[in-house]
């Protein structure tokens, strides 16, 4: 086995289900200059619809994760009417909204505590049937070939339309400055709502992803991932959905060398979070971000 | 708000408090227990099924009871953290006046917890505690639940005996009391059975992505998998290192945690040939064990785990105690008779308390074949 | 009389003594919070404190009032050579910042000997009883009552308004902003001291990110512009599973959704917290101190 390239393989991996939950949070932060914490609940709720669909409702997953995804995305609907809208017009809009986003990832998670229960599940056997593969060395399955399809999958539609599309345009304009866009005729609250849509979307794709890959779902699945979120946008640069990707990837690599030399994971997430911290002081608007970052 | 109407309000809450202390009154043919279990937190998984088992077992008992001693429960959540148990042991011992406390989930919260009902002169019966260092805080501080020190030399010496064990690496959890509790015990046995550590890697609570260790130690070609681990990680630590093509051939043995017919559901083909080493077998033929195993998985849907059975056992343990004791509200005499309990019958065999007061059987080990527990034989 | 308030001590004088310390930590946020910064990191400031006090009464043995100052100063020492660097970034930067420092110092509590791994340090005397935190609260609002007033005080507020403004009227931000972060740490420590010496433990899960998140609650739903709003959010959501619990609430999912709306609530409709509500009925007051 090539000890070298099994690692990178792992760390892509992981990396790319990062990359995948990170875009949305950095595209509520371009856009809202919002950090939007409610984000990992969402990923959360994601997975365990899905679930519920395949088990209970006896869909194959090919339905149940666009329909499960459709629903995050209605969940961030949701967030953005009753956490996010009627704040806008304060001053402090940043921090109020934060604590709000707080609050509904508390309320997010105590609805899936209560209708899933406190166990973890799994997506039962044979929903997605692996193959696995040895390679020059380095064992695949082919649920991480599919994870990692449908995360650059997404995440490239995700750019295209950013990049090309009208409402992507809008979308941009409105991350750049509400006020003027406005001015040009752009429906400020429809595109924030869209944003919201698409974030959550995304985020709930993940944890899907998340779900089907580690054969586990539980409430509190958000937690683990939400600090890495987190440390993935600022080291890619808050509101730069490239840099979310990247710093997905990165974050995934850094997680697995860093395991992989030093024999134990005793370290893992301090060196993530040092390196988190040196960023800020060093260059916090990360590698590709463009944000302020400084007071005034 | 007028500052007389804010005294009214607070006195208002401050009478809500009190009128929450105050309980009614029992009948002295009834003995309230109090159990203490962490329904939501990080080890709400473990108290959710740790619940089931008492329920069933209160309900059985007191069906039976006739006019003699019935059980009066309360249920407790302390949210898997010492903060909420201490507010809650208050509540049951001072408040309840509960005769015995059964619990907490957590070793870490029993620890903090523990003393309040030793200083007060409350029996304590931990169902699901296996560190080191609960019993030995004081004479009202039992434990059924057979702790790590025991169920690992046992589960090694047998594992090494069947399969010839020479090199392993050890896996564990290094941010858990139960977790690492249980990896310095297998440290220390493995060391005394001559096996060599190839070497350690660590993770988590809360971790589900194993790849970069198990990538390592599948590099390191050890002969097992020597992992001490709670379900959720064990079950993903088994099926990644399946998945990741480390053979069948190089076993996993776990401790207690791995005991849950969660680790079997999560796991699937993975899990088969995963050795454990536990208190208590789901298959085992003693007749208590069958029926109970019937009567739960009649009444919940699903087969019960270590730690509906040890709780179930547990509340037993306790009735026995006080019809011994002939009382149902003597916290002294509760006790006493406790200690006195010899070969009592229970779904985990003949049940004695050791001089420290911990539990006194015989641990099992066992296979995953053929998606059961079954005892391992090769 | 007595006898039923002795009675109700005994049930609830956990929840009394968890309140005082809770609340206490939730002062020492509140002085950062007053500079408009949003620092994370006063779980880890309580931790390190706990951990240091906890060391110094165990190894050193060192008396009780000496272990908490040692433990006040250490956290204080780091909090001021965090605040350095760290300071001047703004809003989710700094908390960014803030958190990860407090994620690195878990961290570490987790992986270190001298701090008794997972398990964290056990066999501390306790010795706090609960004079003595009311005693340390006490201490504490009547600095935060009187820092409002003070140069200090105006000092902070007029940063968080306006950092360009005021740092045209020649005040010295950077300065100003490690002065507070440095107090909010040291009374963190002490709160975490006092911790230690309550429950025989202190482990590294009790100052982690959640903890961080709590101290934030506190404040925004008791309100951050008056000295007793963040005691007041300590006191309520510290009693509320037992506020819940007399009410005959007790599953766990109901207690955690009751919690999320109360602080969803406040922070649609009561921006300033509970205390707001007090304050609206005191125009003298509120002018005051909403400058």
């Amino acid at each position: 086995m090539n000890l070298l390239a099994q690692q990178l393989v792992n760390g892509l991996f992981i990396g790319s289900v990062y990359g995948l939950f990170a875009v949305g949070y950095t595209l509520v932060f371009g856009v809202l200059d919002i950090l939007n914490l409610a984000h990992a609940a969402v990923f959360t709720l994601g997975g365990l619809v899905a679930l519920w669909l395949v088990q209970a409702g006896g869909m194959s997953i090919w339905l149940a994760f666009p329909l499960a995804t459709l629903f995050a995305g209605l969940l961030g609907l949701l967030l953005n009417q009753v956490a996010f809208v009627p704040l806008r017009k304060r001053a402090d809009s940043q921090f109020s909204g934060l604590i709000s986003s707080i609050a509904m990832a508390i309320i997010f998670e105590a609805v899936a505590l209560g209708l899933f229960g406190a166990r973890s599940v799994r997506f039962p056997q044979g929903t997605v049937s692996v193959h696995i593969w040895h390679i020059a060395g380095v064992t695949i399955t082919s649920l991480q070939v599919g994870i990692v399809l449908v995360a650059t999958l997404l995440m490239l539609v995700l750019t295209f339309f950013i990049q090309r599309t009208r409402t992507g345009k809008a979308i941009r304009t409105v991350a750049e400055n509400e006020r003027a866009a406005m001015l040009l005729g752009v429906n400020v609250n429809g595109i924030i709502a869209f944003t919201f849509f698409i974030s959550s979307a995304l985020g709930g794709a993940a944890g899907i992803l998340y779900g089907l890959y580690f054969d586990s779902l539980a409430p509190d699945m958000g937690r683990s991932i939400e600090l890495k979120g987190l440390a993935v946008i600022i080291l890619g640069g808050m509101g730069s959905i490239p840099g979310a990707i990247l710093g997905g990837l990165a974050f995934g690599l850094s997680e697995v060398l860093t395991v992989a030399i030093s024999g134990t994971s005793n370290l893992r997430d301090a060196v993530a979070f040092t390196v988190l911290f040196a960023i800020l002081l060093i260059r916090p608007s990360g590698l590709l971000g463009r944000g302020k970052t400084r007071e005034a | 708000m007028k500052p007389f109407s804010r005294l009214l309000f607070a006195a208002a809450v401050s009478a809500a408090f009190v009128a929450a202390a105050v309980s009614p009154a029992f009948s002295a043919e009834t003995i309230k227990m109090g159990f203490v279990f962490s329904m939501t937190g990080g080890a709400a998984a473990y108290g959710a099924t740790q619940k089931e088992g008492a329920e069933l077992a209160v309900e059985q008992i007191n069906a039976a009871a006739g006019g003699g001693l019935k059980i009066a429960p309360i249920f407790e959540d302390d949210a898997s953290v010492p903060q909420q148990g201490t507010n809650v042991y208050n509540k049951l011992i001072n408040g309840d006046k509960v005769a015995v406390v059964v619990g907490p989930t957590l070793s870490n919260t029993a620890k903090i917890t523990n003393p309040i009902a030793q200083q007060i002169g409350v029996t304590v019966l931990g169902v699901s505690n296996t560190a080191g260092g609960i019993t030995e805080i004081g004479d009202y501080i039992f434990r059924n639940s057979l702790t790590e020190a025991v169920v690992i030399p046992n589960t090694m010496k047998v594992a090494k005996e069947k399969l010839g064990l020479k090199k392993v690496v050890l896996f564990y959890g290094n941010d858990d009391a139960f977790t690492k509790s249980g990896a310095d015990v297998f440290r220390k046995v493995l060391q005394a059975e001559g096996i060599q550590i190839l070497g350690e890697q660590t993770f988590a609570k809360g971790d589900r992505d194993f790849s970069p260790q198990l990538t390592q130690i599948k590099s390191q070609n050890p002969d097992a998998i020597v992992c001490s681990a709670l379900v959720e990680e064990a079950s993903g630590i088994v099926s990644q290192a399946r998945q990741l093509g480390i053979p069948k051939t190089v076993r996993i043995i776990g401790g207690n945690g791995f005991n849950s017919p969660a680790l079997i559901k999560n796991a699937g083909e993975a899990s088969e040939g995963v050795i454990v080493g536990a208190a208590w077998n789901i298959s085992s033929t003693n007749p208590l064990n069958v029926k109970f195993v019937d009567d739960y998985t009649k009444k919940y849907t699903r087969p019960p785990d270590q730690f509906a059975a040890q709780a179930f056992a547990g509340v037993h343990i306790v009735y026995q105690a006080a019809k011994a004791a002939g009382t149902a509200d003597n916290r002294k005499a509760i006790r006493d008779a406790m200690v006195k309990l010899k070969g009592l019958d229970t779904l985990l065999g003949k049940f004695s308390f050791t001089e420290g007061r911990d539990a006194d059987h015989s641990p099992v080990v066992q296979e995953v074949k053929g998606g059961k527990f079954s005892v391992f034989s090769n | 009389m007595l006898e039923q308030l002795a009675q109700f001590y005994a049930v609830y004088g956990s929840v009394i003594n968890f309140i005082g310390i809770n609340a206490l930590m939730a002062l020492s946020l509140n002085v950062t919070l007053a500079a408009g910064m949003l620092s994370l990191s006063n779980a880890a400031f309580a931790g390190l404190g706990g951990y240091a006090a906890g060391i110094l009464t165990l190894h050193f043995k060192m008396p009780y009032v000496v272990s908490l100052c040692g433990g006040a100063l250490t956290a204080g020492l780091v909090g001021l050579v965090l605040g350095l660097p760290v300071l001047r970034l703004r809003g989710v930067f700094l908390a960014m910042a803030t958190l990860a420092f407090g994620e690195v110092v878990r961290i570490a509590a987790v992986n270190l000997d001298i701090t008794g791994g997972a398990e964290g340090l056990t066999g501390i005397p306790n010795v706090t009883k609960t004079w003595m935190i009311y005693l340390a609260l006490a201490g504490a609002a009547y600095f935060m009552a009187v820092l409002r007033r003070s140069r200090l005080g105006w000092a902070l507020v007029s940063m968080r308004e306006d950092e360009t403004a005021a740092a045209c009227l020649g005040i010295h931000i950077t300065y100003y902003k490690v002065v507070a972060f440095t107090i909010g740490a040291m009374l963190a420590g002490l709160a975490g001291g006092m911790y230690a010496h309550l429950n025989y433990l202190i482990t590294p899960r009790d100052f982690g990110f959640f903890i961080a998140v709590d101290l934030l609650i506190y404040n925004i739903v008791g309100g951050t512009r008056i000295w007793y709003g963040p005691i007041l959010g300590a006191a309520l959501i510290t009693a509320l599973p037992e506020i819940l619990r007399g009410v005959g609430v007790t599953a766990g999912p109901i207690r955690m959704a009751v919690n999320g709306l109360i602080l969803l609530l406040v922070i649609l409709f009561l921006p300033n917290g509970l205390a707001s509500i007090f304050t609206r009925f005191r125009p003298a007051a509120a002018k005051a101190e909403a400058a």
